[in-house]
């Protein structure tokens, strides 16, 4: 696909994403039932977990992407790497924010050590690492190595970490972490959260493609200026 | 003896040689593992907490901040005048470069982490008599997995001009199993718990330091190459 093709991609499925996230705001204020135990509160849970979903797998992505670059050394896998990472930070975040406001009401307190949270937060800061390591790399292709190499020592020390606080819990146990995973969710939840991971997922695609033409055309920038100095 | 094995003993005596004469790093990190314990004693209060609550923690945050110290400059003079070059065109695969660079890593913060246990069982009056077995393997196997992550990122940001202020962004992430399970261990042994209790802990510390150090092994050439 020709660069002008990625980008019309792009903004087509964010666009529809973004619309789609949209109605799943209404459809959660406004359609969805209050469910019976948590109440009100509950309803952010339809921004929650499409957010968590898309983030673990852009940063899967990234992890993979950055693998396959030392392998293969395409460009293109590199600017696929930092486009899922960077569309990762932002849906992170966004879990970040939205889960100790649920928390707060639903566990009585803003943050708890439980492996779910501690896992997100630590792989947050190993791509904050990620990045930081990239900006400021005398030479960027030794930039996009060590990234690569910042995320793939993350993806392996990832099931060590949960592991790790697994244990670290079942050691002291915590107050009552209870999760709201009912195996059947009745049927206006269930639309409701698949359209929010639905709108989540295209709106991921949509970015990642817009951030991945962007990367692609600075790295061509960035050629052009060394051809033109040399 | 393989030629493989005598290229990383090559660059361990190389690395061990150079500080042993300089002394640089291992002042730096032993003046800092003691003012550390000093200033430790100071910031508890102990008529709240008991010192040997906390002993555990403290010795281990010690090593990681210490051993960020002295593991972050693994590459400082080297780079500073090319030598590093000489070392990467020499025919020693990368891996036995790294495994070099990381034992002398390990012998130095086990050698740090060594004074620290002692350092607190002085300022804490932790005593260390019942485990001290125990406690020297638990310090052990967390020093190997901490140099072996270290040395790899160390490597890492000293291609970028930020140097040793970014190691901790990298390193600390990644240590949450070794702080777990080592501050663990160490807390029970302190306390007199026999050895069992922690088997599972120091188990897991094992895993983490095999796996530390067969990443570092795996991805330093990536970092290095030209």
């Amino acid at each position: 696909m020709t660069d002008k093709g990625i980008r019309r991609a792009g903004v087509g499925l964010a666009l529809v994403g973004v619309i789609l996230v949209i109605v799943v705001h209404w459809l959660s204020f406004f359609w969805v039932a209050t469910e019976v135990n948590q109440g009100v509160v509950q309803r952010i849970f339809y921004i929650h977990v499409p957010a968590a979903w898309v983030g673990f797998i852009a940063f899967g992505v990234a992890a993979l992407c950055s693998a396959m670059y030392l392998w293969l050394r395409d460009d293109r896998l590199d600017h696929a790497a930092v486009a899922a990472a960077e569309a990762g930070m932002v849906f992170m975040t966004v879990v970040l924010l939205t889960g100790p406001l649920w928390g707060k009401v639903a566990w009585g307190t803003y943050w708890t050590w439980d492996p779910r949270l501690t896992f997100t937060l630590l792989l947050w800061f190993i791509f904050l690492g990620y990045f930081m390591v990239r900006s400021s790399s005398e030479n960027p292709e030794r930039g996009k190595r060590f990234a690569a190499v910042v995320a793939i020592i993350g993806a392996l020390d990832i099931p060590l970490i949960h592991l790790s606080v697994v244990w670290f819990r079942s050691l002291h146990p915590t107050p009552v972490v209870a999760k709201p995973e009912g195996p059947t969710l009745p049927a206006g939840m269930l639309i409701t959260l698949m359209l929010g991971l639905l709108g989540f997922t295209l709106m991921f695609f949509g970015l990642f493609l817009l951030r991945y033409a962007l990367e692609s055309a600075r790295n061509r920038v960035v050629l052009r200026e060394r051809r033109s100095q040399s | 003896m393989s030629v493989y094995v005598r290229q990383v003993i090559a660059i361990l005596t190389k690395d061990l040689r150079l500080e042993l004469r300089t002394r640089e790093r291992l002042a730096a990190m032993g003046a800092f593992a003691i003012l550390a314990g000093v200033l430790f004693n100071f910031s508890i209060d102990t008529t709240v907490v008991r010192p040997q609550d906390v002993a555990a923690g403290l010795v281990w945050m010690t090593i990681v901040f210490g051993g960020l110290l002295g593991v972050g400059r693994t590459f400082a003079l080297e780079a500073q005048d090319g030598a590093i070059q000489g070392i990467l065109m020499s025919p020693a695969p990368k891996d036995a470069v790294f495994l070099g660079k990381m034992l002398a890593n390990f012998v130095l913060l086990y050698a740090i982490s060594l004074l620290v246990l002692g350092v607190f069982a002085l300022f804490f009056s932790v005593d260390l008599g019942a485990n001290l077995g125990a406690l020297l393997f638990t310090l052990g196997l967390g020093s190997l997995g901490f140099v072996a992550l270290a040395t790899l990122f160390s490597a890492v940001t000293e291609g970028t001009h930020m140097g040793d202020t970014l190691l901790p962004i990298l390193v600390f992430p990644l240590l949450v199993p070794m702080v777990i399970f080592g501050a663990g261990a160490t807390g029970r042994l302190l306390a007199g718990r026999p050895v069992v209790e922690v088997a599972g802990n120091l188990r897991m510390l094992g895993a983490f330091a095999l796996m530390a150090v067969a990443a570092g092994a795996g991805l330093f050439r990536y970092v290095v190459e030209e």
